[in-house]
């Protein structure tokens, strides 16, 4: 076993200690920094109480429906640009444009538009993460390489041919890299969209704990989010290591 | 029309590059039905252009070009082509690999994977058909990269400096194994090369090509005995032939 395998987790429990000490000392008002004690009684009280459970379910479904739906369209709009040279000159500018822009600046107007139920927070989700896939769509697909293609010409492959069994299947580790991303982002998104206004989700949790000063609360809610979003790409990476297995071996030779 | 099937007819072509650049001015050869010829020259010859002209894969700027009697205007499926690297794709197994041209055809995969399990095993690759490209050798490879040439029996082969990029023992090996499945199966074969002793082992005639503009500067009959071994090389006539082709190339210099 390497150290780091065992000196990474004890680091976490020393820290965990030292926080706690700190905070039971005095040194730090608990409105500030919760011992970690603390955070895990609210933990306990969000996952005793029968209302958590709904909160929980509000965001992880805004979150995945945008996830899919901000991914298939960014995959097709990807695919299009790519087949369509006109439609890319075009289009492309404006989605490096929306690339760079900070996204979390559209929430209230979003909220404005769709109201403040889960449609507002999906759309959120979705306009924060679709534009990674996009971008990676377009360069995976164009990372085909010309022997490759003339292979496929010589054999007088169609051009759905050279597509489906050259071109999707080359661009198919970099569309994953761009999901892995965009699912992150696409929590973040609907984190943010609640935080501006909502009724429910984790997001609205942690306003409304603020406000109340129940900090310990707050963090509990972090830690929540945290694992969700650790889970969310844990599941990605497993999927990619399934899907795209041949990976490294493009980089190995 | 079956009298000249596997017949190539190249007259008066020449191909110029839209950034203008000459690779070749007007070259003329007849190539007979079961030959074995060879293209020869430096870098910058036209000789993978030449090749890649005959397999449809460009457009001659002038002159025409006819297989089996019939003008070329695109790739053809009779006519099979191996390039330098592999290009085998690294998410299918050999096997896989090698049914490619199979799929694209739209022909019954099941039972081609007999017949290519029999090719992959002449070409000494049998216990290999479930590996992926990744796990096998640079001549592994290229073996693999045969094999999906030959599933589809084309009576015309394009060899764009297939063995290139192997170390010398592997290249000859290569070279002795080509000779044998040519022996049995009677195809047209063009191989391109920068190796003036591979090209005098292999051919019945050689095609030497020089630079500036890319053209043919001599073709070169190889009268040496069949089969061909390794002892061939050790034969004072091959050191002539060899010899004769490097005038050629000095001459033209």
């Amino acid at each position: 076993m390497r150290a780091g395998t065992i000196l990474s987790p004890l680091s976490f429990i020393v820290i965990l200690i030292v926080w706690e000490v700190i905070a039971r000392a005095g040194l730090v008002s608990p409105l500030v920094l919760p011992a970690p004690s603390r955070i895990w009684d609210g933990l306990v009280i969000l996952f005793t109480a029968n209302w958590f459970a709904q909160h929980v379910w509000y965001t992880m479904a805004e979150t995945l429906i945008g996830f899919f739906v901000g991914g298939i369209a960014a995959i097709a709009l990807g695919i299009l640009m790519v087949n369509q040279r006109l439609f890319k000159e075009v289009a492309y500018p404006y989605v490096v444009a929306f690339q760079v822009m900070p996204k979390v600046v559209l929430a209230p107007i979003f909220i404005t538009w769709f109201g403040f139920g889960m449609e507002s927070k999906i759309v959120m989700a979705i306009a924060i993460s679709f534009f990674p896939v996009v971008i990676n769509t377009v360069v995976g697909l164009e990372s085909v390489e010309e022997n490759e293609v003339l292979l496929m010409r010589s054999l007088v492959a169609s051009r759905s041919q050279i597509f489906w069994k050259l071109a999707w299947p080359t661009a198919l580790p970099s569309i994953f890299a761009g999901l892995k991303t965009s699912l992150t982002l696409a929590l973040i998104g609907a984190l943010v969209a609640e935080f501006v206004t909502a009724k429910e989700g984790l997001g609205t949790l942690i306003t409304t704990f603020s406000f109340e000063l129940k900090v310990y609360l707050v963090f509990a809610v972090i830690v929540v989010v945290s694992v969700l979003g650790l889970v969310l790409y844990g599941i990605m990476e497993v999927l990619e290591r399934k899907i795209v297995f041949w990976r490294r071996s493009r980089f190995t030779g | 029309m079956v009298a000249n099937a596997g017949a190539i007819a190249v007259s008066g072509v020449s191909k110029v590059f839209p950034n203008g650049f000459e690779a070749l001015r007007s070259v003329s050869i007849d190539i007979r039905r079961g030959e074995f010829v060879s293209f020869v020259g430096p870098s910058g010859c036209g000789k993978s252009t030449l090749l890649k002209l005959i397999g449809g894969l460009l457009d001659p700027s002038t002159g025409d070009i006819a297989v089996a009697g019939q003008k070329v205007t695109g790739p053809r499926r009779d006519v099979g082509v191996m390039f330098q690297t592999s290009v085998l794709f690294p998410w299918r197994t050999v096997l896989e690999n090698v049914l490619l041209p199979i799929e694209v055809f739209g022909q019954d995969r099941a039972a081609a994977a007999e017949k290519a399990r029999g090719i992959l095993s002449m070409v000494g690759l049998t216990g290999r058909e479930d590996a992926y490209p990744r796990q096998l050798s640079g001549g592994m490879q290229q073996r693999a990269a045969l094999s999906r040439v030959l599933i589809t029996d084309p009576p015309i082969i394009l060899m764009d400096e297939p063995f290139g990029a192997l170390d010398e023992f592997t290249r000859e090996r290569m070279n002795l194994e080509l000779l044998r499945i040519w022996s049995e199966r009677g195809q047209t074969i063009i191989f391109v090369t920068h190796s003036i002793n591979e090209a005098v082992f292999l051919s019945d005639r050689i095609v030497v090509m020089d630079t500036q503009p890319g053209r043919v500067v001599s073709v070169v009959d190889v009268p040496l005995a069949r089969p061909r071994s390794i002892e061939t090389m050790k034969s004072p006539d091959f050191a002539r032939k060899a010899f004769e082709v490097r005038e050629y190339l000095g001459v033209a210099r």
